[in-house]
């Protein structure tokens, strides 16, 4: 078993890494950058080093700083958590070189999973299902024709110098295809330079479905179910549930095979997230795997009863799969929200200060991951992920209202978050009818500002306001015109140890 | 005892007294009985003709943060009317609308130029702060005054970017 695990990272995840250490009795190692020194992770790990600056480069991306951070403390093994150095083959590969455990897959393997073009011919000659699409782009509008055919309308265009929807269009019938080829290939000229542009399959009204997979050392793999991901804002998931409405038994089964396969024939070693995207006719798409433990694995947990991280860490020691596929099942319904620091008012903009206070929400089937305590900064350096709020319950129903109530008991003072947002989100009628596509936000929540302005509790809080300004509290103290977080390192005045 | 809030920039009045252990609020024409208790330093109890609310109150820089059954509500307490009005006047002469980043960060690109005419709500600048870009609308419809930075430099919050003459 591995000895001692450092954590390369920061906020919830770090801390969520080093309580499953904790359970397993193997010591924890943090690293930080100067602006986290009061960082919840810091203070839980049993030893801590800061590693630089606060800009990701000089800190939590700083490979070398890292890994002789892990050699001079005896750590053995090294959890990179999700983002920052995660994802990173050259990390990996020095980490195999230097002989520190990574606990994540290998790099030949996270090498090939990263490289879209590289995975998208593996899984092709695997006969993975993948968008379908021309292998190549073109200007030659002739050719367009045949290709269109084969793919099956609607189909998409793109431009291939492109993003940001600068020369998409979507064709439905053959009638507008080369009309719809020229203009797409205008708008990319002038967009990108290139007016290159190729056929993709458009996918109707798509689902964002990814299955969770665990593969041990030894080439056994089995796969924890889905997770849904559709709700996402700025292409960046929100709210995560599990089972996903789309799914039956069935289709269930198909995915979660088509999953296995693509990190049997990738060499995939320790967790893994095989994501697909599933079109309203119920036909899936591998999109690409992610060779990371995700943000919403909690949900995975609460329906399989795994933990994912302990499995991680198991398995990373060389511990084959304690179960087989057979053994896995889902029981219940499991919702995630992610908590950011954000204003939803103002398209979601990262906010950042001082949380002046915080009260978690807590009860049966909440689960709160969390990197933030009363008081502590948030800075602009970093993700502006603060926590994330789990529930689980027999039915996607009552997992739901389960939801909106640990977010109405749910309080963080002093900068702007989702909480409200997601609420109203768990409140919708269509979240309750479960159509969830990626589209969901831009389609149903676009009135959500007009509608926030009716508060519900406007009267009382001024009411709270007025009396609170009457109610001097003797902990308060003004110090330049600025109302501090009273401490009682402040309060509670002169004293000594033992007998006067 | 009259009071003045500002929620959201609007000012709201109240008549508040302390009598035999509990406030009256007066707000509007309607007057509210209100048991009050201080459960903690951020939080208090009341009931308000019956009804139990759980409060929970920060303040920082003179603003009240209140949170109500998941609510949130920014509450700012209003200056006297007279430094209220000379505030505003002073305002309205001194500051021209300017695109400012809410927060520190660095500029990624600026998408006008001096002398354009913009909208309210056109793009101005993008700002990229905690690993994301934002976009920075125009408050009015002018042309842009002043553009005090370029791609790459870093802003703090609140320092203007871009400085815009209003036009009507």
């Amino acid at each position: 078993m591995i000895k001692k695990i450092l954590i390369a990272n920061r906020g919830e995840i770090a801390v969520r890494i080093i309580n499953a250490c904790r359970e397993m009795s193997i010591p924890t190692v943090a690293v930080f950058s100067t602006v986290d020194r009061a960082a919840l992770h810091v203070q839980m790990a049993d030893e801590a080093f800061c590693i630089g600056d606060p800009p990701p480069l000089e800190s939590y991306l700083n490979i070398d700083k890292i890994v002789q951070v892990a050699k001079d403390s005896g750590a053995d093994a090294i959890h990179p958590g999700y983002g920052f150095l995660a994802e990173n083959p050259d990390f990996c590969e020095r980490c195999e070189k230097e002989k520190i455990i990574f606990i994540g897959p290998n790099s030949e393997a996270l090498r090939l999973v990263g490289d879209k073009v590289a995975s998208r011919k593996t899984m092709t000659e695997a006969k993975i299902p993948i968008i379908p699409g021309m292998m190549k782009s073109g200007r030659d509008v002739s050719g367009f024709k045949g290709a269109a055919e084969k793919i099956g309308y609607p189909v998409m265009i793109k431009a291939s110098a492109g993003g940001g929807g600068k020369g998409m269009r979507i064709i439905d019938s053959p009638e507008n295809l080369d009309k719809g080829i020229e203009a797409g290939m205008r708008e990319a000229k002038s967009a990108f330079g290139d007016e290159s542009v190729y056929l993709e399959k458009y996918i109707e009204e798509p689902r964002h479905v990814e299955f969770q997979v665990l593969a041990d050392n030894s080439g056994n793999v089995a796969h924890l179910c889905e997770r849904e991901c559709s709700i996402q804002r700025r292409h960046q998931k929100i709210v995560e549930e599990t089972p996903s409405c789309a799914l039956d038994e069935k289709l269930r089964a198909k995915m979660g095979e088509v999953a296995r396969k693509v990190i049997k024939v990738s060499g995939y070693n320790n967790a893994g997230t095989v994501e697909f995207l599933l079109d309203k006719n119920k036909n899936f798409y591998f999109l690409e795997v992610n060779a990371r433990l995700q943000v919403e694995h909690p949900i995975t947990e609460l329906v399989t009863g795994f933990d994912l991280v302990k499995q991680q860490i198991r398995i990373a020691s060389g511990e084959k799969l304690s179960f087989a596929q057979e053994d896995v099942a889902q029981r219940g319904h499991a919702i995630e929200c992610r908590i950011y620091a954000e204003d939803p008012e103002n398209n979601f903009f990262p906010s950042s200060g001082k949380i002046l206070f915080m009260k978690e929400p807590s009860g049966p089937g909440v689960r709160h991951d969390c990197g933030i305590y009363s008081g502590c900064e948030v800075s602009v350096y970093y993700d502006p992920i603060l926590s994330k709020v789990i529930t689980w319950e027999e039915t996607r129903e009552d997992a739901r209202k389960r939801m909106i109530m640990a977010l109405s008991n749910y309080t963080i003072l002093g900068i702007k978050t989702s909480i409200d947002f997601l609420s109203s989100v768990m409140g919708h009628p269509e979240f309750v009818a479960g159509n969830t596509q990626t589209n969901f936000i831009d389609k149903n929540m676009s009135d959500w500002m007009e509608k926030k302005k009716e508060k519900r509790f406007a009267k009382e809080a001024l009411i709270a306001a007025a009396i609170s300004s009457q109610i001097k509290s003797p902990t308060k103290r003004r110090v330049k015109g600025k109302e501090e977080m009273p401490t009682p390192w402040v309060t509670v005045g002169k004293w000594s140890l033992g007998e006067q | 005892m009259e009071l003045e809030f500002n929620i959201d920039n609007k000012s709201h009045k109240l008549q508040l007294e302390f009598k035999d252990g509990l406030h009256k609020a007066n707000l509007g024409d309607k007057e509210y009985v209100v048991d009050s208790t201080v459960i903690s330093d951020h939080c208090l109890s009341m009931l308000v003709d019956g009804k139990t609310f759980t409060v929970y109150l920060a303040e920082a820089n003179g603003k009240k943060y209140v949170s109500i059954a998941g609510e949130q509500f920014l509450i700012e307490e209003a200056e006297s009317e007279a430094s209220a009005v000379s505030g505003a006047d002073a305002t309205a002469v001194d500051e021209a609308p300017v695109a400012a980043s809410p927060m520190p960060g660095k500029v990624v690109k600026i998408l006008v130029k001096l002398g354009d005419k913009v909208e309210k709500g056109q793009g101005l600048v993008i700002v990229e702060a905690m690993k994301m870009e934002n976009e920075i609308k125009s408050p009015v419809k002018g042309v842009v005054d002043k553009v005090n930075f370029k791609a790459g430099d870093l802003v703090d919050a609140a320092q203007p970017i871009i400085e815009i003459k209003p036009e009507d």
